[in-house]
């Protein structure tokens, strides 16, 4: 049986002739696998696939987005999630289930305006996405400047494992959140660092298809080509980073773009670039099952490694980071959750919520510790 | 449609110098609307047009809604300096049918039960009219809807056919649209085979009714070449040649 690599499509392209099973925007119409948006095509052991590469944000059940509270009724708040469906949190999730409309009052909690982190519970054809601000490391975004890319650049943005942001992050000394439905919100000390973390992400949302993207956007953060926070990272969270991790940004920089966004993309659709890569990442694939959790881990390692290279740097100061102890302390707590998070994955969709979740804590943490130094001072 | 000047010369060549055979040249950008989900600008022979695609977004006013799938709008508009006098901007008849024609040419390719409660708009300004600005105009919101990431079963592209002289001719402009014989818009979908639109203004025998169907639809695959073209230069710069690995 003829096996597809990868192939460009634009709608009614046909992929390939067959008995293959129809994944993710594709279609069979006759004999023959059609593709029904823009995007790379990929064959695999499951089926037929097409990556889109435009597209508005549409929901689904267990994804992590950031969202705005736009208006509120007696029971619940509407929350507009950047996509055609506006959301609804419901008051019992944030007070508890004896939450009374006559007795508590909701804008002390959440007020129109306000960013929040949160998670999607339920969602189908019939009824507009639920929310929950439940699970850890969910809730409200204190402070930080929020900017909409499109959902199908999140993959790129976040890089392959975790390594776009993470050089935006440490460039610019910011803390970047990154919801699914492609918000994104910049927080951090400096307005300069924030615009210039603000330019970057811009940045890698128009030009995600194209050559060397890393290459330029350390260009443009004036990031030397040989990370020096990276041999840092390896070093102070060596034992919850994965192999893959420490990998040069040579290494990075040397994977064309499109493929990287690929292997970072969400929906279980990187399986056929795996293959690809198996020599370079034999041991990380033997942890990571599925790609679900791939994204996950992704978020994850950015958190785990975030607090490190800032507390380390001479710098460390001024920007919102941990305490080197804390880090320290932070590296071991993460080492027992991602045990954890590894064990649900084995569930069906537990590994990337929490793994995502890891990564929002991170950013609450930081923003906590620097709240208590700016007030001890 | 009365003739009152030839239209074609002896040597075959129309009013336009091409041949009854030739598609005006044809030229498409994508992504031109920043604020867009989806963009083209077009300019077909002497036509130009912008085309605009928002959604799936949010349905207002919200009784307009379908439980079941979503809802395509389409809004075909003449600028007021698109034409050699000035148009009125209102929404005339002739608007209101293109929209309602425009909608029906594009909803067989588009998946709408995939956004049900949602809807899709697509907004197409006329800058400069030169006959077949309905064709133009399909062919690119059905790029642009394709830009915007709204799942497609295939692209549609559009194509007029017409008499002149009794003659049958490829792509008719506004002089032969005027001074013509028969004037037959035609939206096909390539690949599935199928013809999404079928106008015709004029009379014709059944003979010439075949063979301009025929002629037009071959027009709407050059134009589908120029619209497959025209993304994929958008998504994937010069590397527009598809990189497929058999093993």
């Amino acid at each position: 049986m003829q096996e597809l690599k990868r192939k460009y499509v634009i709608p009614g392209d046909k992929i390939v002739d067959g008995n293959f099973r129809p994944l993710m925007n594709v279609i069979r119409i006759g004999d023959s696998i059609i593709s029904t948006r823009i995007g790379i095509a990929e064959a695999g052991r499951d089926g037929i696939k097409v990556i889109p590469l435009s597209g508005v944000y549409i929901p689904r059940i267990n994804d992590i987005v950031i969202g705005k509270i736009v208006d509120r009724s007696s029971l619940s708040w509407d929350v507009d999630i950047n996509s055609c469906f506006s959301a609804h949190l419901p008051a019992q999730d944030v007070f508890g289930r004896d939450f009374s409309p006559a007795r508590d009052d909701m804008n002390r909690e959440m007020a129109t305006g306000d960013l929040i982190t949160a998670r999607i519970i339920a969602f189908d054809r019939t009824r507009d996405p639920m929310l929950t601000v439940q699970d850890r490391d969910l809730g409200k975004i204190p402070r930080g400047e929020s900017l909409k890319i499109s959902a199908t650049r999140v993959p790129r943005l976040i890089g392959k494992r975790g390594s776009m942001i993470q050089t935006i992050e440490q460039a610019t000394q910011t803390r970047v959140i990154i919801g699914q439905n492609g918000v994104v919100v910049v927080t951090g000390r400096s307005q300069g660092g924030i615009e210039l973390a603000v330019k970057a992400i811009k940045m890698v949302e128009e030009e995600a298809h194209t050559s060397n993207l890393t290459q330029r956007i350390k260009v443009l953060l004036n990031v030397p080509d040989t990370t020096p926070a990276q041999p840092q990272l390896s070093q102070s969270t060596s034992s919850s980073v994965p192999a893959a991790m420490s990998a040069t940004s040579k290494d990075i920089s040397e994977v064309s773009p499109t493929k990287s966004e690929l292997q970072s993309a969400p929906n279980d659709i990187q399986q056929p670039l795996r293959k690809e890569q198996q020599s370079q990442d034999k041991e990380e694939q033997e942890q990571q099952p599925s790609s679900r959790h791939h994204l996950g881990q992704e978020k994850a390692s950015v958190s785990s490694s975030d607090g490190s290279p800032s507390s380390s740097s001479p710098t460390s100061a001024d920007a919102i980071s941990l305490p080197s102890s804390h880090s320290k302390s932070r590296s071991q707590d993460e080492r027992g959750r991602k045990s954890d998070d590894q064990r649900s994955v084995a569930g069906v969709t537990g590994g990337d919520t929490r793994k995502a979740k890891t990564y929002v804590k991170g950013v609450h943490e930081g923003l906590q510790e620097h709240d208590k130094k700016e007030a001890n001072s | 449609m009365s003739q009152t000047r030839s239209l074609i010369d002896k040597q075959g060549k129309r009013t336009d110098g091409r041949t009854v055979e030739q598609l005006r040249e044809v030229k498409m950008a994508v992504g031109v609307v920043k604020n867009a989900d989806g963009s083209v600008f077009i300019e077909f022979g002497k036509n130009k047009i912008i085309v605009a695609v928002y959604g799936p977004r949010e349905v207002h006013p919200k009784h307009m809604a379908q439980s079941d799938r979503c809802v395509l709008r389409c809004r075909y508009h003449m600028s007021p300096f698109s034409t050699d006098t000035r148009k009125n901007p209102a929404p005339s008849r002739r608007e209101v049918e293109i929209s309602k024609v425009m909608r029906e040419a594009l909803e067989p390719a588009l998946m709408l039960e995939d956004y049900p409660r949602a809807a899709i708009d697509v907004y197409v300004e006329v800058l400069q009219a030169d006959g077949g600005s309905r064709c133009a105009g399909i062919s690119a919101a059905s790029v642009a809807l394709a830009d915007a990431g709204i799942n497609m079963r295939d692209l549609v592209a559009a194509c007029a056919a017409g008499k002149v002289d009794d003659k049958i001719v490829l792509d008719i402009n506004d002089t032969e649209d005027k001074e013509g014989g028969a004037d037959m818009p035609v939206a096909y979908m390539p690949h599935l085979d199928e013809v999404t639109l079928l106008q015709l203004d004029g009379i014709l025998t059944r003979d010439q009714f075949n063979q301009c169907f025929d002629t037009a639809v071959e027009g709407c695959k050059m134009v589908y070449e120029i619209q497959k073209q025209a993304l994929m230069q958008k998504y994937f710069g010069n590397e527009t040649e598809v990189k497929e690995e058999v093993q």
